[in-house]
């Protein structure tokens, strides 16, 4: 965890203001602690992203709004179907080879 | 390391703007975090980064072009390991940001809802219905019977045939298919019932045939004789002067199917003796010559 200061420091390119917005859009989700601002290891890397996206890539903030929504539903739907590959680990082998048999016929 | 021009698909002369464009759009389609299905992406967007690093800024690619450094940027300032957001969106922290993806409180995703029976009317399905064949013996169809059966992948099934099943009846086991999908029913199994044959009775509908031998003696001058049915033996009554060719019927010996019981229709086939001896050939040849008959024409009258 680190703080908004040391944040902005790790960071090339990232001022305190741009960061502040983006909060507010809900683009990033730090942890409040007391009245300072807390960024996990998760954090950091998205607001690197983001950065790289706006100053690099030239993705405005509408457009980047639709970007991270779509992205973070790639993720989730990614994690909603490791959970259910793993599910369908746990079952027998004569059940995982006829859910790969429907599966591949649909393919 | 490859020609940073070669990499970005640009030529040497190509103005600082054409790089920065030829770097967005390979950058948007090979950056790792937008594509994170993509394992060779990140390998792709680390060499596309330190091409443009080095031929991107102005002056390193004066530096590149008159060979003062090489492809690899040996004077590279991008710290050579980097994170990117997919290994924290991937791991398990990363559920954090997917609340957020629907604006509207995201529980889990809309096909899960329906896999795991919700009230959702929508993607329902019937699991699909599984096949197999077997064989039971002849009575087994007439009679029904219950049997427990171990199909080719290892299905162990139990099935009951009903009585007067016939050759190649298909029998469904319902809800015994494969489970249904979003809280549909299953779907049923199909065996196919193929019935053996029998070494004595046949069967005509609802009716058993079968042949019965009977000594030339037993013909002429009548006879109880025991004969088997598809319930078991009964005894049977041969009216004298019966010949090869004459069906007896017993009532009620046959099929049962939807409450009618067939009949067990035996036809008579009179047997000669395996070595008729001199006596019986002469007595016959004596009585032959008094008593001639055609049973050929007989046979000529019915066509």
């Amino acid at each position: 965890m680190i703080s908004e200061r040391e944040l902005i420091d790790a960071i090339e390119r990232l001022e305190a203001d741009a960061l502040r917005r983006w909060i507010d859009l809900g683009w990033v989700l730090p942890e409040q602690d007391s009245d300072s601002l807390c960024f996990d290891p998760s954090d950091v890397a998205r607001v690197r992203l983001i950065c790289e996206l706006h100053y690099e890539l030239r993705i405005e903030e509408d457009s980047m709004s639709v970007v991270l929504s779509l992205m973070d539903q790639l993720y989730a739907a990614r994690r909603s179907l490791r959970e259910l590959v793993s599910a369908v680990e746990t079952q027998p082998e004569k059940v995982r080879a006829h859910i790969a048999a429907l599966v591949k016929a649909k393919q | 390391m490859a020609d940073p021009y070669q990499l970005l698909g640009v030529s040497r002369e190509a103005t600082q703007d054409d790089i920065r464009k030829a770097y967005r759009r390979l950058a948007k389609n090979n950056h790792p975090d937008l594509h994170p299905g993509d394992k060779g992406a990140e390998a792709r967007f680390k060499e596309i980064a330190s091409a443009y690093d080095i031929v991107g800024d102005e002056k390193k690619r004066v530096r590149f072009d008159s060979g003062e450094i090489d492809a690899s940027g040996t004077e590279r300032s991008q710290p050579p390991e980097r994170e990117f957001y997919r290994q924290h969106a991937e791991a398990p922290q990363g559920f954090k940001y997917e609340r957020r993806s629907n604006g509207t409180g995201h529980d889990d995703s809309d096909l899960f809802a329906e896999l795991f029976g919700a009230r959702s009317q929508r993607a329902k399905a019937r699991g699909p219905d599984v096949s197999y064949t077997f064989a039971v013996e002849f009575t087994e169809a007439i009679n029904g019977a219950k049997k427990r059966v171990v199909m080719a992948d290892g299905k162990t099934l139990d099935v009951t045939i009903p009585a007067g099943l016939k050759d190649g009846q298909t029998l469904r086991l319902r809800g015994q298919g494969h489970p249904g999908f979003g809280g549909a029913e299953p779907g049923d199994t199909l065996v196919e019932i193929h019935v053996k044959p029998h070494p004595i009775f046949r069967r005509e509908g609802n009716n058993i045939r079968s042949m019965l031998p009977v000594t030339i003696g037993e013909a002429m001058a009548g006879a109880k004789v025991q004969v088997e049915t598809v319930t078991g033996p009964v005894q049977l009554v041969v009216p004298n002067g019966s010949n090869t060719g004459t069906v007896l019927r017993l009532r009620g010996k046959g099929v049962l199917s939807k409450g009618v019981t067939g009949d067990h229709l035996i036809e008579l086939q009179v047997f000669l003796p395996d070595q008729p001896d001199n006596v019986l050939v002469q007595s016959i040849t004596e009585w032959e010559a008094k008593h001639a008959y055609d049973p050929r024409k007989k046979q000529g009258a019915q066509t």
